[in-house]
């Protein structure tokens, strides 16, 4: 099953070409990577697949939905860890998970029980914060932002169902 | 989902102490400026023209630039519209300490406004919070226009009381729910069409060096 389909999708910004147009499928289970000159573009690139950012040319499907008609619905399928990952302490961390439970629509305890577990897996640091916010939903893609290896296979263990993007 | 969930998700994410203490700070300077300066503003205008700039201008601090900014926000499953009523919830509680303020100060100076004023003053301190919520995506003279329309709204709102017309505090409050719900839209609009981007990198690459272009997806 196709989770993501990108045709064409670039990103541009008072004619500046940001991402350079680039097409790719990522299907159930499959991991991808998606590599670009630069941090920026990477990390733009990540964005316009996790239906943050909107792509001035092209398509980007997530499902049957398209990011830039349907982002919410995109969005609910999705799991996406920024470069940075989380850097917020464990507090923030938890009223992050509360606030991840209330806005996709999750039982609490449930939401806050796979923070845990999914931090226990990857070990502490932001990256993996990021990791375990993005894998409290189901979600049917996960979108890395230029991560370690090492991540990559762990959150596969993790969510072996899932399209995996990363970006380089 | 239940939006009532989502949206008072968002809206605990914007209430921290740090914003109990910027209330409360904020409540003790406005109420000792009314009470030291509030005779020289004897005109409606003018108390409106003050709490609708200073109710801009508590919306648009740096921090909470960045609050409304964040991924966390933009990467959850909601609408504009959504983000929109939910974000301009506590940016509104906040403004609230504006004409609190400022009616408890001039009360306190024994100056005490009419309740329909205090009442349009509310209203004028929402509706100008609401609207300066869209410079929050803006910069340089964008963002300083939207403070200035926040202003200038809030001013209109004082007009009913200063051209004495019938029934001042009703025509003031059809006229804040008027600017409100479009400052709401336009506001969902911004949130919408924004794209963040990432803040640029502190190491800047060689301007005469060509940007390579993207090689294909590979499968890993």
């Amino acid at each position: 099953m196709t989770v993501l389909r990108a045709r064409g999708a670039r990103f541009a910004r008072d004619d500046r070409e940001l991402v350079a147009p680039f097409s790719l499928t990522v299907t159930a289970g499959e991991t991808v990577v998606l590599a670009q000159p630069d941090g920026a573009a990477a990390a733009i690139a990540a964005r316009m697949c996790a239906a943050i950012v909107k792509p001035t040319e092209g398509t980007i499907y997530v499902g049957e939905y398209e990011t830039r008609l349907q982002p919410p619905q995109c969005k609910r399928l999705i799991g996406f860890v920024d470069a940075a990952g989380f850097e917020g302490d464990e507090y923030a961390f938890k009223c992050e998970v509360a606030f991840r439970a209330d806005v996709w629509g999750l039982d609490s305890r449930a939401a806050h029980a796979r923070g845990r577990a999914v931090l226990e897996a990857l070990g502490d640091g932001a990256y993996a914060r990021g990791v375990a916010l993005a894998l409290v939903p189901d979600v049917a893609l996960v979108v890395l932002d230029r991560p370690a290896s090492r991540v990559v296979s762990r959150v596969r263990a993790l969510a072996p169902a899932a399209g995996i993007l990363r970006t380089r | 989902m239940s939006r009532l969930r989502a949206t008072l998700a968002i809206v605990r994410r914007h209430i921290d102490r740090r914003y109990a203490i910027d209330w409360v700070m904020q409540f003790l300077l406005i109420g000792a400026i009314s009470f030291v300066f509030g005779r020289l503003f004897a005109d409606s205008l003018e108390i409106f023209g003050i709490v609708g700039f200073v109710a801009a201008a508590s919306v648009i601090d740096r921090q909470h630039r960045r609050l409304l900014r964040r991924l966390t926000f933009f990467s959850a499953p909601l609408y504009g519209r959504q983000l929109a009523r939910a974000h301009a919830i506590a940016p509104a509680c906040a403004a609230l300490s504006i004409p609190l303020a400022y009616v408890s100060g001039a009360a306190l100076a024994g100056r005490a406004l009419a309740a329909n004023v205090s009442l349009g003053l509310t209203a004028a301190a929402l509706v100008a919070a609401t609207i300066a919520l869209s410079s929050a995506f803006r910069e340089g003279y964008r963002a300083a226009l939207y403070v200035a329309l926040a202003g200038a709204a809030s001013l209109t709102l004082g007009l009913p009381f200063e051209l004495r017309l019938p029934h001042p505090l009703a025509q003031c409050a059809a006229l804040a729910a008027l600017e409100a719900f479009f400052a709401l839209r336009a506001f969902g609009e911004t949130l919408a069409r924004y794209d963040p981007l990432p803040e640029p990198e502190p190491e800047a690459r060689p301007a005469a060096k060509p940007p390579r272009r993207a090689s294909p997806a590979s499968r890993g």
